[in-house]
């Protein structure tokens, strides 16, 4: 296995090379694979864990409602299209992290500076994603829709929405990965947000307290997070677009 | 504009009253007029076809019929109302495939249109089986869309709106993307469905002998704009090996080629 390879160059290198040997900057596989037990263990990798997810489901869930209104707004009205396109070629290049510093200078230092810097992150992609995903539904399946009698609401929420359900689980699965980044690097800026500390300030103390295997281990954490997110996302893809033979490549 | 249905005087025996019907649509060029003059009835029960070459505007007549456009002059009255919106009285097969929910099984495109009609979910889901046998397809009413071939797709389609109970089914080319032989079956399947519900038939088709084996009565399109040159009557045509069918078909085809026109053809080549 490729990971097996992996981790053994990577003992190699903690167990050989000058830098590797040196205990206050490298940690080993082992070494890190302790300090994940004993984090896990005594609760504090799972709390920051849990800490930031919970900001990420929040910012998330804020953005992505934001983005829906935005982007039923823009299908129903040509100036709120207008408007949007605008909006979204300024603000999308825009780094989520780039908005922590004003976010700051507004809200002080609290979860509503964070969590308006992971909407800001999330809204974009996904009105872009959405606004194509209904630009681009099947005109037929709308005109049926139309000659069975809907009435224009439940056309957007009977057939649109689910027409465009694949461009809106890529918008998803983007908003997500620019919402994780964009958390862990400003709760590295950030330190604590809201009271208890996340997943980057777990980073930020092991760093104060040369605890480099914490370090690696918080890494470790965030990588697999990576992971699990990544096969939540297919699961759902799996349940809905594949099964029913809507998946674009 | 507005699309109100105005309620004029119901004629007894005629459900679709088509006079001086004018259609067209606006192009970057202007206004271009695909249907110049449209004027034909159906009556009850009866299967209508209409018939022309490729771009005539029987598309766009048929459409007009469902409402998702509006005459610029004439009138189109069914059942007593014109000025018509898109309703499931007039429910529509289009020729696309994909005109199926592919979020949604067989069974329930077949049931979905019923409860948004206000069928109560088991009535509906009942209704919906009865319609799926009749299509059959009753093997595979938990199949959804992606899984179907392009016939059974159809049928579905089929299935969805004549469990409507529509005023009339109307049809744009539903076998045009099919190959031969599926479509002369499902020409047959039609024909033994709609003679089991009792449906009022609008086809649009651009084959002669799909006019010919479905139709009562053939409303011959030509011309550019299109007019209505004639309504020919083929209810005891035959089967197709008959010299009456072979009849009927040079007619309809002189018909057709009125014009530099002789695109209405089946793919035999000549």
């Amino acid at each position: 296995m490729l990971l097996a390879i992996f981790v053994g160059a990577w003992a190699a290198y903690a167990a050989w090379s000058e830098f590797g040997q040196n205990d206050l900057l490298f940690a080993s596989p082992l070494e890190t694979a302790q300090a994940f037990w004993d984090g896990w263990r005594d609760g504090s990798l799972a709390d920051a864990t849990w800490q930031s997810l919970r900001i990420l489901l929040l910012g998330v869930g804020i953005g992505a409602s934001i983005a829906v209104l935005f982007t039923v707004v823009a299908t129903l009205t040509k100036v709120g299209e207008d408007a949007l396109s605008l909006l979204t070629a300024i603000m999308n290049p825009l780094p989520g992290v780039a908005m922590l510093p004003l976010a700051m200078l507004w809200f002080g230092l609290s979860t509503k500076a964070v969590l308006f810097t992971l909407a800001n992150a999330t809204i974009w992609p996904i009105a872009i994603n959405l606004t194509s995903g209904f630009k681009t539904a099947n005109p037929t399946i709308l005109a049926v829709g139309r000659n069975i009698g809907l009435s224009s609401v439940r056309l957007v929420s009977d057939v649109l929405a689910p027409a465009a359900l694949p461009n809106a689980i890529t918008g998803l699965k983007t908003a997500w990965a620019f919402g994780w980044r964009t958390l862990i690097a400003a709760e590295l800026v950030f330190g604590v947000v809201g009271g208890e500390g996340g997943l980057g300030n777990y980073i930020n103390n092991a760093k104060l307290y040369l605890f480099t295997p914490q370090m690696f281990a918080a890494l470790v954490t965030i990588a697999l997070l990576g992971v699990v997110f990544e096969y939540g996302f297919t699961l759902l893809e799996r349940r809905t677009i594949v099964k029913w033979g809507m998946q674009r490549s | 504009m507005a699309a109100v249905a105005v309620a004029v005087t119901p004629e007894a025996g005629v459900l679709l009253r088509a006079r001086g019907v004018q259609l067209g649509y606006w192009t970057p060029g202007g206004f271009t007029l695909a249907v110049a003059d449209a004027t034909f009835s159906v009556a009850p029960r009866e299967k209508v076809i209409v018939i022309g070459p490729s771009g005539c505007g029987k598309s766009t007549l048929l459409k007009a019929v469902a409402g998702f456009i509006h005459p610029i002059a004439g009138e189109i009255i069914v059942a007593g109302r014109s000025t018509l919106a898109p309703g499931p009285d007039r429910s529509v097969v289009f020729q696309e495939f994909d005109q199926l929910f592919p979020w949604r099984t067989v069974l329930d495109n077949v049931a979905y249109p019923l409860r948004v009609n206000g069928w109560k979910r088991g009535a509906a889901r009942d209704r919906a089986r009865e319609f799926v046998e009749l299509t059959s397809l009753s093997h595979a009413g938990d199949r959804y869309p992606h899984e179907l071939s392009g016939g059974m797709k159809q049928r579905v389609a089929i299935a969805r709106a004549l469990a409507l109970d529509p005023a009339m089914l109307l049809m744009d080319e539903p076998f045009g993307s099919l190959d031969m032989l599926t479509r002369a079956r499902l020409q047959q399947e039609l024909n033994g469905i709609i003679d089991r519900t009792n449906t009022t038939l609008l086809l649009v088709t651009h084959s002669m002998d799909e006019a010919l084996t479905v139709g009562d009565r053939v409303v011959v399109l030509a011309g550019a704009p299109s007019r209505v040159v004639e309504v020919v009557d083929v209810r005891d045509v035959g089967e197709p090996d008959t010299p009456h069918y072979a009849e009927a078909r040079l007619h309809l085809r002189s018909l057709l080629g009125v014009r530099h026109d002789r695109e209405a053809d089946d793919g035999h080549g000549h």
